[in-house]
């Protein structure tokens, strides 16, 4: 019973925490840009929060640069749990285009350091695939957000192979 | 009967529930002013659970005795100085002589609460966090006081109730000292961080300020505490400056009567929505100030015209 609370909580009030991992800087706009009052996503519960103490769903962008390895590490170990990871970008869930031969300096996507729940690929993605994908995420979790989902899924055609699910998410 | 009020009616349960739809309320304005849908009614008592029902973590650094224990004392602390504000009736029970000053007293107790964690807390953007809540204290507090404390000498009386005798029988004090009245809003925003006294937790600079390594319950805590401390300090300026219970013509028409307190209890709870949407337009409307423009407006722009107003109060008074 308590459980069934707590998870209907969960599912009601994801907070978010943008991190940005050596990213172009272009997929960071398109996320300020889902958390914009166009999509308002507060209508979903979800909240933008300085501190990764406070979030619930990290999004992370960029390649992983090899300075930043140690950092991502800390602010996923810093996050309570229950959490989850949102990568954003081609840079996100691969390291393309800057990762492959010779790249001195970066890592190859942010599930080479931590586990991700949620890819959303494309260079940079749009602010409604952000939002689907951060939707599906909770969809796991709440069967009753596919009504949610279909609305997006007709409204805007093929939105559903802009995301790709990962890590299978537990509870 | 004394245990059920103080914790179900109108003690902390209903202060509880209360507060979360004050601040659903609040969101949604501001929600509907940047022309968004906003949250659901239930978006409150969400992140409440939520954050109760998270993996509660603390520092290594921290000193537990302490971090576990002030987010409680504050919220005990605005709890407690919601008994003294009148919600259905000028006669209130619990009112004695000088309940005024214990409830400025208890309103404080948030912003101690604010820097002890900063302070206990071993983190940078606390330690920022707790000096900015000091610096903002003082800018905001003492024009705060002093507009509770001008409708205090018009009636000469430093208990509650006895203003809203006065109001039943002159004028509103929102009519009487309406600068007295702008003065306490613009207090009780600073009081509560809000925007664009938000400058201790700016988001933008420090994260979060003081509250930056708490999660989990801690949180929670923290969160119900501004909630209720906007509601309780929005039904104390409800009461001191728009006669709490008191409404022209129905009151009087209903006087005695059985629907008196339900009456009353609409009246109160409405005004005190009125004040919370009045913080909303202003939250939504301004944007943050640096920390030494607000100490400078507030003094500037609080303290004098509230020492103008009781010097006025005290001329007329005595004439
Ligand atoms: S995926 Fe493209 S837009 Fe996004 S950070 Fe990488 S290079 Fe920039």
């Amino acid at each position: 019973m308590l459980d069934k609370i707590a998870g209907w909580a969960l599912r009601k009030s994801p907070w978010v925490c943008h991190f940005n991992g050596g990213s172009c800087n272009a997929c960071d706009i398109e996320i300020v840009a889902a958390l914009m009052p166009r999509f308002d996503l507060e209508r979903f519960g979800i909240l933008l929060q300085g501190s990764p103490r406070h979030a619930d769903v990290l999004i992370c962008t960029g390649p992983i640069t090899h300075q930043i390895r140690d950092r991502i590490i800390r602010v996923y170990e810093q996050a309570p749990e229950p959490k989850f990871v949102v990568a954003v970008g081609s840079c996100g869930t691969s390291g393309r285009p800057f990762c492959g031969k010779g790249a001195y300096s970066v890592m190859e996507g942010v599930d080479s350091i931590i586990p991700v729940h949620m890819y959303v690929p494309g260079c940079p993605p749009r602010p409604d695939a952000i939002t689907y994908a951060v939707l599906k995420l909770l969809s796991t979790l709440d069967p009753k957000l596919a009504d949610v989902l279909a609305e997006f899924e007709k409204s805007i055609p093929g939105i559903e192979t802009m995301v790709q699910e990962g890590e299978p998410v537990a509870g | 009967m004394p245990l059920f009020y103080v914790l179900i009616f109108p003690g902390f349960l209903f202060l509880l529930a209360f507060a979360l739809f004050a601040e659903y309320f609040d969101r949604k304005v501001v929600a509907r002013l940047q022309n968004r849908q906003g949250p659901p009614w239930y978006q409150p008592l969400a992140d409440t659970i939520k954050l109760l029902s998270k993996e509660d973590i603390i520092t290594h650094d921290a000193d537990k005795p302490m971090v576990n224990t002030v987010p409680l004392f504050g919220l005990a602390a605005v709890a407690a100085s919601f008994l003294y504000v009148p919600m259905w009736t000028k006669d209130w029970h619990f009112s004695f002589q000088g309940d005024l000053i214990v409830v400025l007293y208890l309103l404080t107790i948030p912003a101690f609460v604010l820097v002890l964690l900063g302070w206990y807390s071993p983190n940078p953007f606390g330690s920022i966090g707790t000096g900015r809540v000091v610096t903002q204290l003082f800018g905001y507090e003492v024009p705060f006081a002093l507009a509770l404390l001008a409708p205090a000498i018009a009636a000469q009386s430093w208990r509650i109730t006895d203003l809203l005798a006065y109001q039943d029988d002159h004028y509103w004090f929102a009519l009487i000292t309406p600068i007295a009245f702008l003065v306490a809003i613009a207090g009780l925003v600073g009081k509560l961080e809000r925007v664009p006294f938000d400058i201790p937790h700016a988001e933008t600079e420090i994260v979060e300020g003081p509250m930056t390594e708490y999660t989990g319950r801690k949180y929670a805590l923290l969160k119900l505490m501004f909630s209720t401390e906007t509601v309780v300090g929005a039904v104390l300026i409800a009461a001191i400056f728009l006669g709490g219970p008191h409404l022209p013509w129905v009151t009087k028409a209903v006087a005695g009567t059985a629907v008196a307190p339900l009456v009353g209890f609409l009246a109160v709870v409405l005004k005190a929505l009125f004040i919370v949407f009045l913080l909303s337009v202003i939250k939504a409307a301004l944007t943050r100030l640096r920390i030494d423009q607000m100490v400078r407006w507030c003094l500037t722009w609080l303290t004098f015209p509230i020492l103008i107003q009781i010097l006025y109060i005290v001329i007329v008074g005595s004439m």
